[in-house]
Formats: C-alpha cells, sequence, structure tokens
C-alpha cells in the first residue's frame, strides 16, 4: 500500500506528462487489482496527504499578502491532486462504487471552497471523470453544481485551460437528462443554479471557451423551464457579446470570428421564448444609422434570419414583430447601396414569406401571408412610379411575392398590373429599363418556383393549376411589342434588350394544365410571332447595307440567346428560323461577295447553329395540342440538311476568298456538333457518355442503305428512322455521332468524287477538322467495325460507284486522309500496318513528289507522322515481326543518303523529299521507336555534307521535335513524356564537340552545319533539355550571330533562331550568360545594324526573308532590352554609353512593334547610369 | 496637395474606349455567344499541323491579318503613334490621364514632313505638339508641358525635333510657358531640379 505513496512523490516530482500518466495508469492498475476495496482506494487518497496538510496552513498564511513564498507548494499540491485526476481518468469506469463516488466528489468539491490556487484545475478534471463513472448518481451532478458555483469571484482568476474543464463539465452535467431531471425538481422555473452559473462565468472572454459557453446557453434555453426573469438574464449573458468580433491573434486557435458570430447565432435563434427580447434588440442595432458598419450589419440580418427559420410557433413568435422587421429592413434596400447588405435583407423578407407560408408538411392559414404581403405592397406601390426609387421598390415587391407559390398566386397580378401601368406612361428611359427587368425578374422567378414545385405541397401544384395566366400572356400585346415597335432614337439598346430577354421568358413559361399535363402558357400564336420578331433581328444583318450601323450587336447578342431558349421549348420555332435563314441565304449571289456580306453570312450560320445545337430541345405541349414525341435532335438534323442543301454557295471559286461563303456552310456543320456535344456533356456524365460512343455495328455498311437525303427523311413528322429516345437517354449522344458521321461520310464522298470545283484547300481542312472531331469521339470498337482506317484512303467509296476509285486528285484532297487517321485510336488502325499495306505503300511514297508543292509534301509528311506515330508491331498484330517500320524508318535513311552524297536530287524536289522523312521521323521519334536510333549517324553524315541537300537537313531537323498539334492524346497519339529528351540526346549532344571552331579550314564548313541543325533542334526543345549543355551552347551562338553579322547575310532563319534561343536563356538561367556578356552585346548590336540597313520590306517577292529581318530586329531588341534586369549595373556600364545611343536610333525602326520593344529596351537601359 | 489646391478640381474625363486608337478601325470582330469556338471554326492557320517549312502564309487565311508579315510590314511613326506615347502619361493633380482629360489631343499633333512624304528615314521631322491645359490659369502647365517633352524625347529617334506648346489662347500665358519649354537650356536646368523630376517620373509612370 505504500506504493501509492512513492507514486505519488514521483509523479510530484516528475515534469514529464508521458511519465505521469506511466505512473498514474500504474495507481490505477494498482486499485483495479483490489476491486477497489475500500483500503486500497483510501491508501491512494491518502497519498497525497503531505502536500494537503501542509497546504492549508501555507493558504492561510499567504492569502492576504499574495507574496511567493508558497508558491511551491502550491504547484506541488497543484500535481498532487493532478495525480489522483489521471488516475482517475484512467481507471475503469465501472469500479468505483456509489458512495466512493460520493466521497470523491465531496473531496474535490470541497476544493472548489478552499483551495482556489492550486485545486481547481484538477478537481475539475476529477468531477468531469467521476461523473463518468457507472457509480455517478444525478444527485451528486447537483451537487457538483453547487460546489463549482462556489468559487464565485475567483472563476475568472483560473487559468483559460482551467476555465475550460470547468465548461466542459457543465455541460456533460446540463446536457444529461437524468441531471436536469434532478434540477428542475429541486430549482423549479426559479432556476437558482443557472443564475448562479450565469454569475460565474459571465466576463468569459477566452474565444474556446466562449464557444463552449454558447453552447451551453441555448440548452438553459431548449431543455430547462425558466421564469421570465432567469430568461432575460440567459438572454443577457450572451446578447452582450452581440456582435462578436475576434481579434487578430498571433498564435492562431483554430477558432474565427465566423465561429464565434454563428454560436451566438445560435443562442438568439434557440428558443423563441427570447422572441420579445430579441427581435427588438436586433432592430434596435440595426437602427443605429451610420454607426453600423457592413459586416455588423450582416451580422444582425443574418441573425435576424436565423431566428425568422427557427423560432416555432410563427404564429406567436414572429407575427408581432413583422411590422417592426419590416419598417426597418425596407430602408436598406430603399435606400441601400451595399450589395451584401440589400441581398441579405431580401433574404430575411423571403425567410418572412416562407415562415408564414408553412411547410412541406403543414400549410398556415392565407391570412398571415397576405396581410404581411398586404403591408408591402401598400409600403411599395407608389415608389414605383418614382423612377428613383423604382428598381428598388420593385426589388422588394418582387422578392416578396415570388418567395413561393402562395404569394406568387396571390399577388402577381397585382404587381404585373401595376409595372404595366407604369410602363404606359415611363418618366425616362431607364425607368422604362428598371420596371421592363422587373417584369422579366418576375417571369424569371416565376419559372423557378414552376420548376420547383413538386419540392413543396401538394397544395401548391394545384394552385399553379388553377392559376390566372391571362395577364402574364396579356404582356406581350400590352408591353412588349409596343414597346419594340414604337422604339425610336431615344430608345436605349439597355431597353430593347430588356424586350428581347422579356420575350425569352414569357415564350419560355409552362403551365400545368388540370390534367396534369405541362404545356407552354403562351398560345402557339403568340410563341410564332415572338420566334418571328426574334428571327428578323437575327436575320437582318445580311438584308442591310454595309453603311447602316442600326444594328445594335448587342441586341442582336441578346436575341440569339432568346432564341436558344425559345427555340428549345417551342421547338417549331427553329425550323422557322432556318427556312427562313436559307431563303435569306439562297436569294443572295455568292459567288463574288462583298467582304461586309461575308461577314454577315458567318454570324448567320455561326448563330444558327447556337440557337439550335447548344441546348437540347425538351418536349412540351403547345395550347391544347397533345404532347409531341420527343426529338431531341430534330434541330441539328434540320440545320444539318439545310448546311447540306446549301453547300457550296459558290459553285466556282477562283481563290481562297472566294471559297470563303462555303467554308462557313461547312463551320455551320462543324459548330453545330461542337455545341451538340457540349449540350450532351453538360447534361451526362463524361463517364456515361463515354459508355455511349461506341457499338460494334458498321454504321459505314448501314449509311449505304440508306438514301442520299436521309436527313430530310429524319425531318418529317414521324421522323421513322430515327430511334425512339427518351429524355433522360444518352443514347441521345450516340445518335448525334452516328448523323454526323453520316454527314462526313457525305461530305468526304462528294469532295472525292463529287465536282471539283468547289472546293478549295479551305474547305477540306474544314470538312477534315470536322471528321477529326467526330471519329476522335467515337470509341475504338465503333472505329474498328466502322472500318474507317480503310475508309480514311478510300474516302468511304464502296462498290456501288462505277468508277474505281477517286480521280483526278485534288493535291490537298489528302487533308481528307488525315481528318480521319488523326482521331482514330491506334488499335482502330492496326490492320494498315501489315507488311506492305496502306500505311507502308504511303510511307515510302515518292511516285509524284517531284512534281508536288511543297505545301503538299507538309500534308503527305504530316499523314506519314501520324501513321508512324500510332504504329504497333509485334505478336498479335498484323506485322508480327515488327518489321513495317523498320523498313520505312530504312528506306527514308536510304533517300536521305543518296540525295546528301550524290547531285541526283534538285534541292527543290529534295525540300519535299525532306519534308516528308522528318515528319516520319518525327511520328516514329514522340513514341521513341528505337529504330530512329539506327537514322542518327546518317542524319549526323547528311548534315555535314559538302552540297546545298545537307543545309536543308540541318535546317529542318528541328523538326523531329517540333511540337505538332496533331499528335496529341486528345487525338489518342501516342506521346512519350521525355521523348524531346530523348531525340535531343541522340541527335543533336554529340554534335556539340564538333560543332565549336578549332580554327581549322577543314572542319569549319561541317562545324557550320553542325551549328545550324543543333539550333534547329534546341528552338524546338524547351529550355530544361538543353540546360546542361549551356556552356558550350552560349558558345555556339555568339559564334553564329558574329558569323551571320559578319557576312552581313541577317536574312537567314538561324539568325531569329538563334535570338530566340538566347532570349529563352536570358529569361531561364541569365548567370550562364554573364561571362559572356560582352560578346553578346556587341553581336547583338553588330546584328541589329546590319538587320536596319537592309532595304528589304514586305509586299516585295522577298515576304519571307523580310519577314526574317523583322523579327531578327525585334528579337535583338527584346535581348537586349532584357539584360539591365537581369544583371548588376557594374557588369552593363562600359556598354551603357553606346546602347542607349543604338537603341536612340532603333526607336526609330521601320516597323512597329520592333519600336514598341526598342522603347521598352531604352525605358531600362536608361536605367544604367 | 489639399483638394483646396487644384486649380481645376473637376475636369472632364473621358473614358479609355473614348480616345482615339488604332485598334478601333479594326474590321469584323466576333464576340457573342456563339463565337465560343471560333478558334476552331475559323482558325487562323485553316490547318493546324506542324509546318517545317518557315513560310507561314502558305497556311494563313487572310493576307492583311498574318501577325508576321505586320512585323515586316514598314510603318513609319504617325500621329496616332505619338499621341499614343503621350496619352497615358497621368495627370499631375488627377489619377487620370493626359489623353483622358484631353491635354493631350489627335488633331493637336503635327508631323512635318508628314509619314507619307519621307523618303529618307534618316532625314529630320519635326513633332509639333499643342497640349490644352483643362482651364487656362493652369499653374501645373509647364509641368505637364515638361513631361510630354521628356517622354518624346526618350521615345523617339533622334532626328525627331519636339516642339511642345500650349494651344493657342489655351492659357493666360501661354507666351511665357511657351518660351520656357522652347528653351533647351531651362529645360535642362529644370531636370536638374530633384523635386521636379520626382513629380515627373510620377507621371511618366502609367507609359507603360
Amino acid at each position: 500500500m505504500s506504493n501509492f505513496k512513492d507514486w505519488a512523490l514521483q509523479y510530484v516530482l516528475s515534469d514529464d506528462e508521458t511519465a505521469q500518466s506511466e505512473i498514474a495508469k500504474k495507481a490505477a492498475k494498482e486499485i483495479e487489482n483490489t476491486r477497489a476495496s475500500s483500503a486500497s482506494v483510501g491508501s491512494w487518497a491518502a497519498s497525497i496527504q503531505p502536500w494537503i496538510t501542509i497546504t492549508k496552513q501555507d493558504d492561510d498564511n499567504s492569502d492576504d499578502d499574495d507574496d511567493d513564498s508558497g508558491s511551491g507548494d502550491i504547484i506541488a499540491r497543484a500535481k498532487a491532486l493532478g495525480f489522483l485526476a489521471d488516475t482517475l481518468q484512467a481507471l475503469d469506469k465501472s469500479l468505483l462504487r456509489p458512495e466512493q463516488v460520493i466521497r470523491l466528489v465531496g473531496f474535490f468539491g470541497a476544493m472548489f471552497s478552499y483551495d482556489h490556487k492550486a485545486g481547481i484545475t484538477a478537481s475539475a478534471k476529477a468531477l468531469r471523470q467521476l461523473y463518468a463513472m457507472k457509480g455517478f448518481k444525478p444527485a451528486v451532478g447537483v451537487k457538483m453544481i453547487e460546489d463549482v458555483c462556489k468559487l464565485k469571484e475567483d472563476f475568472k482568476l483560473q487559468t483559460a485551460a482551467t476555465r475550460l474543464e470547468i465548461y466542459e463539465l457543465f455541460l456533460s452535467l446540463i446536457q444529461d437528462q437524468s441531471v436536469n431531471d434532478e434540477l428542475q425538481d429541486k430549482y423549479g422555473t426559479s432556476s437558482g443554479f443557472i443564475v448562479d452559473i450565469l454569475q460565474l462565468c459571465q466576463n468569459e472572454r477566452d474565444p474556446r471557451n466562449l464557444m463552449l459557453w454558447f453552447k451551453l446557453l441555448p440548452i438553459f434555453l431548449t431543455e430547462y423551464s425558466t421564469s421570465d426573469e432567469v430568461t432575460e438574464e440567459i438572454f443577457k449573458a450572451f446578447s452582450a457579446y452581440f456582435p462578436i468580433t475576434l481579434r487578430n491573434s498571433a498564435t492562431p486557435i483554430g477558432i474565427t470570428a465566423d465561429d464565434l458570430k454563428n454560436a451566438v447565432r445560435a443562442c438568439f435563434a434557440s428558443h423563441y421564448k427570447v422572441t420579445k427580447l430579441a427581435f427588438p434588440f436586433l432592430i434596435g442595432k440595426l437602427d443605429q444609422g451610420d454607426a453600423v458598419t457592413v459586416s455588423v450589419k450582416l451580422d444582425i440580418l443574418k441573425t435576424v434570419k436565423a431566428c425568422i427559420e427557427q423560432y416555432d410557433n410563427p404564429q406567436a413568435s414572429i407575427v408581432p414583430y413583422i411590422n417592426k422587421i419590416w419598417n426597418s429592413l425596407k430602408y436598406e434596400v430603399r435606400n441601400g447601396e451595399v450589395k451584401e447588405t440589400i441581398d441579405a435583407t431580401l433574404d430575411v423578407l423571403r425567410a418572412i414569406a416562407n415562415r408564414l407560408d408553412g411547410t412541406k408538411t403543414q400549410k398556415f392559414d392565407i391570412s398571415l401571408l397576405k396581410n404581411y404581403i398586404d403591408i408591402v405592397v401598400d409600403d411599395c406601390r407608389d415608389d414605383l412610379a418614382n423612377p428613383t426609387y423604382t428598381k428598388q421598390a420593385g426589388l422588394l415587391l418582387m422578392t416578396v411575392i415570388t418567395t413561393n407559390i402562395r404569394a406568387y398566386t396571390l399577388e402577381s397580378a397585382a404587381f404585373v398590373d401595376i409595372i404595366r401601368k407604369n410602363l404606359r406612361q415611363p418618366k425616362s428611359p431607364s425607368h422604362t429599363k428598371d420596371l421592363l427587368l422587373l417584369l422579366n425578374s418576375t417571369l424569371k422567378s416565376r419559372a423557378d418556383l414552376f420548376k420547383k414545385r413538386a419540392e413543396g405541397h401538394a397544395e401548391d401544384e394545384e394552385l399553379l393549376k388553377t392559376e390566372s395566366s391571362d395577364h402574364l400572356v396579356a404582356l406581350y400585346h400590352d408591353v412588349y411589342l409596343p414597346t419594340w415597335t414604337g422604339k425610336s432614337e431615344e430608345t436605349t439598346s439597355d431597353v430593347l434588350k430588356q424586350v428581347v430577354q422579356g420575350l425569352a421568358l414569357l415564350a419560355t413559361q409552362q403551365t400545368i394544365r388540370a390534367d396534369g399535363q405541362i404545356s407552354l402558357l403562351a398560345s402557339r400564336s403568340v410563341c410564332s410571332e415572338i420566334c418571328s420578331l426574334l428571327t428578323h433581328t437575327v436575320t437582318k444583318g445580311l438584308a442591310l447595307s454595309q453603311n447602316d450601323y442600326s444594328t445594335d450587336a448587342a441586341v442582336q447578342d441578346e436575341a440569339v440567346l432568346a432564341l436558344q431558349s425559345v427555340v428549345s421549348t417551342y421547338t417549331d420555332g427553329y425550323a422557322e428560323l432556318v427556312d427562313r435563314a436559307k431563303a435569306e441565304i439562297e436569294k443572295r449571289d455568292w459567288t463574288a461577295p462583298s467582304k461586309h456580306n461575308l461577314n454577315a453570312l458567318q454570324d448567320l450560320l455561326s448563330r444558327l447553329a447556337f440557337i439550335g445545337c447548344s441546348r437540347i430541345p425538351l418536349s412540351i405541349a403547345l395550347d391544347d395540342e397533345s404532347p409531341k414525341p420527343f426529338r431531341p435532335l430534330q434541330h441539328f438534323v434540320r440545320l444539318a440538311s439545310a448546311m447540306l442543301d446549301l453547300f457550296p454557295l459558290s459553285p466556282l471559286p477562283t481563290s481562297e476568298k472566294e471559297s470563303l461563303a462555303n467554308s462557313y456552310v461547312i463551320s455551320a456543320l462543324h459548330g453545330s456538333i461542337l455545341h451538340f456535344r457540349d449540350a450532351c456533356f453538360e447534361k451526362f456524365e463524361p463517364k456515361v457518355l463515354e459508355a455511349y460512343s461506341g457499338s460494334d455495328r458498321n454504321w459505314i455498311e448501314e449509311f449505304r442503305k440508306l438514301p442520299k437525303d436521309w436527313l430530310h427523311q429524319l425531318q418529317g413528322e414521324e421522323g421513322s428512322s430515327e430511334m425512339v429516345i427518351k429524355e433522360d437517354d444518352p443514347e441521345i449522344y450516340r445518335e448525334l455521332l452516328r448523323i454526323s458521321l453520316f454527314i462526313v461520310r457525305h461530305l468526304y464522298r462528294e469532295a472525292a468524287y463529287g465536282k471539283q470545283a468547289p472546293w478549295s484547300e479551305r474547305v477540306f481542312a474544314q470538312v477534315a477538322n470536322m471528321a477529326a472531331l467526330v471519329v476522335r469521339s467515337l470509341d475504338e470498337n465503333l472505329q474498328r467495325s466502322c472500318n474507317l482506317a480503310q475508309n480514311a484512303f478510300n474516302f468511304f467509296f464502296s462498290e456501288d460507284l462505277s468508277s474505281s476509285g477517286p480521280s483526278s486528285l485534288a493535291p490537298f484532297r489528302k487533308l481528307l486522309i488525315l481528318g480521319i487517321l488523326q482521331g482514330l485510336r491506334p488499335a482502330a488502325m492496326a490492320e494498315l500496318y501489315a507488311p506492305q499495306g496502306i500505311a507502308e505503300t504511303f510511307m515510302c511514297d515518292t511516285s509524284r513528289m517531284a512534281t508536288v508543292l511543297l505545301a503538299v509534301g507538309e500534308i503527305r509528311g504530316t499523314i506519314c507522322a501520324v501513321l508512324a506515330n500510332k504504329y504497333k508491331g509485334g505478336q498479335n498484330t498484323f506485322d508480327p515481326e515488327s518489321e513495317t517500320m523498320k523498313r520505312v524508318l530504312n528506306f527514308w535513311g536510304e533517300q536521305i543518303k543518296t540525295a546528301t552524297t550524290t547531285d541526283d536530287i534538285d534541292p527543290a524536289i529534295f525540300e519535299v523529299y525532306n519534308t516528308v522523312a522528318i515528319h516520319t521521323l518525327a511520328g516514329a521519334c514522340a513514341r521513341q521507336d528505337k529504330n530512329v536510333l539506327s537514322l542518327v549517324p546518317i542524319f549526323h553524315e547528311a548534315i555535314a555534307s559538302p552540297g546545298p541537300n545537307g543545309a536543308i537537313v540541318a535546317r529542318t531537323i528541328g523538326g523531329l521535335v517540333k511540337t505538332n498539334e496533331l499528335l496529341t492524346s486528345e487525338n489518342h497519339a501516342v506521346v512519350k513524356r521525355f521523348y524531346k529528351q530523348w531525340a535531343y540526346t541522340h541527335f543533336a549532344k554529340p554534335l556539340y564537340d564538333l560543332a565549336l571552331p578549332t580554327g581549322d579550314e577543314d572542319t569549319a564548313f561541317a562545324a557550320g552545319r553542325y551549328t545550324t541543325a543543333i539550333l534547329s533542334l534546341v528552338s524546338n526543345c524547351p529550355f530544361g533539355v538543353y540546360q546542361e549543355d549551356l556552356p558550350a551552347l552560349v558558345r555556339l551562338l555568339i559564334t553564329a550571330l558574329n558569323n551571320s553579322a559578319a557576312s552581313g547575310d541577317i536574312t537567314q532563319p538561324q539568325v531569329a533562331t538563334s535570338l530566340e534561343v538566347l532570349v529563352e536563356i536570358l529569361s531561364n538561367e541569365p548567370d550562364a550568360l554573364k561571362s559572356h556578356l560582352r560578346e553578346i552585346i556587341t553581336a547583338g548590336m553588330k546584328t541589329y545594324e546590319e538587320a536596319a540597313k537592309s532595304n528589304l520590306t514586305a509586299g516585295s517577292k522577298g515576304n519571307a526573308l523580310a519577314r526574317n529581318l523583322a523579327a531578327a530586329r525585334k528579337l535583338t531588341l527584346q535581348l537586349l532590352g532584357a539584360i539591365p534586369k537581369k544583371f548588376e549595373e557594374r557588369h552593363l556600364l562600359p556598354y551603357a554609353l553606346p546602347m542607349q545611343r543604338m537603341l536612340a536610333m532603333a526607336s526609330g525602326d521601320k516597323s512597329r512593334e520592333a519600336r514598341k520593344v526598342a522603347l521598352l529596351a531604352r525605358e531600362n537601359w536608361a536605367k544604367v547610369v | 496637395m489639399g483638394k483646396s489646391d487644384f486649380d481645376n478640381a473637376n475636369p472632364t474625363v473621358l473614358s479609355v474606349s473614348q480616345l482615339p486608337s488604332r485598334t478601333q478601325a479594326k474590321g469584323h470582330v466576333r464576340k457573342g455567344p456563339d463565337s465560343k469556338y471560333d478558334h476552331i471554326l475559323f482558325p487562323k492557320q485553316w490547318w493546324a499541323g506542324s509546318s517545317l517549312n518557315s513560310d507561314p502564309s502558305v497556311w494563313t487565311s487572310d493576307e492583311d491579318e498574318d501577325e508576321d508579315l505586320t512585323l515586316a510590314t514598314e510603318e513609319p511613326i504617325d500621329e496616332q503613334e505619338i499621341y499614343d506615347l503621350l496619352s497615358k502619361i497621368s495627370d499631375p493633380e488627377h489619377p487620370v490621364t493626359l489623353g483622358q482629360i484631353a491635354v493631350v489631343r489627335l488633331d493637336d499633333i503635327h508631323l512635318s514632313p508628314s509619314p507619307g512624304e519621307r523618303s529618307d528615314p534618316n532625314s529630320l521631322v519635326n513633332v509639333e505638339v499643342d497640349l490644352t491645359p483643362t482651364v487656362n490659369h493652369c499653374s501645373l502647365a509647364t509641368v505637364i508641358g515638361l513631361a510630354v517633352r521628356v517622354r518624346l524625347e526618350n521615345a523617339l529617334p533622334p532626328n525627331y525635333r519636339i516642339i511642345v506648346r500650349m494651344k493657342d489662347g489655351s492659357h493666360a500665358q501661354d507666351d511665357q510657358v511657351n518660351k520656357q519649354l522652347g528653351d533647351k537650356e531651362r529645360v535642362a536646368a529644370a531636370l536638374e531640379n530633384d523635386t521636379l523630376k520626382g513629380i515627373i517620373s510620377k507621371m511618366l509612370e502609367t507609359c507603360v
């Protein structure tokens, strides 16, 4: 038994918390071992005797003079008590018997009377442990509260942590139902213990403790029946803190000002018995006028809202105060300027209306709501005629009326009527605008209420069925149409925009018929009239002459948005629009249109696509008609067939410009797919749609059986072959892809076998881009089952055509192949790669190369790049030996070798060969095909070869790592993450040693070529790739610049390339240039001077050269100008003067762009003095 | 400087969009709700592939929209460019620019010989800028004139001769002010003054 004494001593002497808790655990174990025999508990309690006895005397002595003599003992005593508390914490909670608990409570409770210095923390902790004991009895809880309250004034002298313990204890006790019963029984409604606690805890300021305190106070209100006096005391206890703030503290405590605000707010809203205190208090605070800051105002408003929403029994708790609240709040909106407070105020007003309406299950008597609305209407009605207050008064009215369906049906007709009357005699255009805005907002709110009708009480839906809607339908003829037709010079576009918005809102309003069927509120004739009016606005651009500026783009854009929403419900409107637009377009001659007409056409077609296809149309009945079947793709089909009818607008274009009209038609098709795709993605999860982007059917085969005018048939009333799709069925996406593929196939066949004249490069490219979009959206199975890889090369040719394939190939038709290939997934292309198969034949085909344009070579090259990139050989593929790609690469290796070692091939022709070769390699490079490496020596030799062909290779080798927009993951290309690094290491790195000048005449030529090649590669790599070669690279760059400047050959593209790389290095790692500053500055200045001397300008034949020159000038200025920002002045001083002189000259550069850069450079250098 | 010290406490202020600018002349701008995919549907280069070819014009849709070519086009310094240099200088009193309060006006900037007549790029060009103070007793007119001068000297090549004046009749003492601004010695002396230099560099801060 003496163990306890030792442990107590060890505990008191220890300063380590873990060690202390170990000791306490040992003591607890010991007590548990004896099954808490009286002897062991007694000796455990007695173990701290040495510290307690001294304490009492000590405490008495030092009570008055408060000297420090006893402080050591106080600490020891506190620790000794802590030993007991910790032991209790570690002890099995079921062990102690009730009488033991009572005795211990007595002991610790006494501490609150005697030992205010040392005993409180440990005692509070011990009491909390004892509360958790099985042997705890409710009556003991009452005693605990009474004991703790004896602390009185000394409570606030305790540390925050100690007080926290006490709050925790209170919270546990007060929340305990049995203790609650005991307390009620003992104290009744006078609730003396509450008063004691309130007195004890007043003046709390610690945020963490306050959070508990604010948790405690509402419990008094909700769980205890208190007399009015006590209720008022409780209210005072928390309202004294309102509005609460929190000082910024250096040590974050994890509690924010918002936490505190919410906690106080919860106190206010906890029970409606404080209602007669809370509302006058809060409104009184609000009415203090300018003294209240915005954040306090928000706090008040949110608190009022919380009270309104949470108080029970609104008839008693809220109704009596409505007048008071309204009278104070209305000014916040009427005269308010801060958006946040206005919004918060409206929230409160809305909360009142909702509370008076009732709940989802139970509605209150309608008179409550009606009286409230009447107050609001009476106050605001007259303000609507006063332009200064129209907006605010309207906002108040509208907010209250459109809060819920009952309020809306009660008062909306009267409200709309007031606005209508005011609109007949508007005071100013802005008055008209405000009134229209109110009307539109009301319509919008009605639509929202209608949408949410199912969430409310069943009665709400019934109300909507019987709602009178004549006043709304009449708005078209009474308000919107007159304002639109009566527009004058003074009518601002804001007013017109409001009219357009209103029309859309009116046409899309829905209503519920008596039989439960949803239909449009406006009749067919009104919808149709609205549509015609908007259609006219959108299509009139074509009819206007170039100098007619009466069309306001903003109003037109608004009309586009309006039509977008109108035709999604009134679906017949879109057919009308498309037909009208089509007729307007067909009326005109598009052979040589003016720029103005082309712009109008571009706008119109782009808008048509957006209006009809950016939303999935709904199926809503009209008037008394029965609902039509859901046909989500009807607009898309309508537009597509109209566009296919229109194409080509310009049948015989003689230039790219004249083919613009044709390309706009294709853009409309492309745009409609993009928009509809977006609409699908908005409605369904991407994951869901992924599953619907495939099929194992061969759509292409199915298309063969369809008539050419299939799309026309789809438009028919029955929509015969269109599948029946339900509203929430993602099948709609697959159907979009199917029809899109049909369109692509149609256009491809037209392009390949139809009349060639309308097809310019631009139109080919447009169709190809569209095809790429459609193809890449399909999944692998579908791409395979439709045999798209083959179809790419035969343009969807099939045996039903008599000719044996495309005849006289327009050179740019290759773009069509590219369109499909770029979207295919590698696995869907596998069969192309069979040995001697299509891919190999295509990639090694040099038959027509000697005669084609370089641009065509680029296209062929890019196709090769895609083919080389998506190649896969090996087992279970069509190329089991992995030979195909190796052969292709070797073929091109040989070609390069031959062309650079002999003089057989003319450089102009070799340029085309080289383009295809580099592209093919680039495709394989992105995949890090090891076979590419076998070509490295060939390329290195080719670069150094003396002929002009070697120069071409050196200049273009960077194409291997040039970023290609077609090789992206979106296009299912295989792009390894570090392929640029890989290619750089193999192609560029070995050249550095060879490229550095040695002074030897023999190697100088090759060195120059190597430099060109390195530059070509480096300029297409990100900085990180060549970072480690910076020292050598910088020397190369400077030499290259000096050589070009010295030879006067500034027009070469590598000059600009070198400068670009230098600018890149300067911005990423300027230190690499530090030791070369003199050389860089001299070379830069020299380069600029040389470049400025030349008289080459654009417009002459030397466009490309002039561009190189201008780029060289601009880049030099950019490089030189950035230097002062990167280096300390002492490095720059020697160059400042000549540099400033040169830059002064440069600010008279021929090109405006270059002058701008020079100006910046001048500013930077002016600071160097 | 307190509010009461303003020579003109309430000048008429134009919004930035009202000022003359080069971009206004640009043609068809599409920014409606339907223009979301314009970059795909109406690309500048109608083919997106990477090109080894150094001449991008092969793939560009419109001759006059070729950006690289604008760089190479010869565009001599004109009045608009001078205006752009000056209009962004801040007013010493108000947080607005000289362009916004119409102290600097495009019509009051003259180049001789005019940009079209110049044959030799290095020949002497006179730049005459007439300033219009917001009120005719403006005590800061000299400071503004000085700032305009400094700005032009820092931005124009050496063959441009700069003449800054108060517009006829726009200032009560325009002769004196003009004399001050035209006298090289006095301008140089003024720029030795640290306070003045401070004010001017503050005014020029907004010219970026």
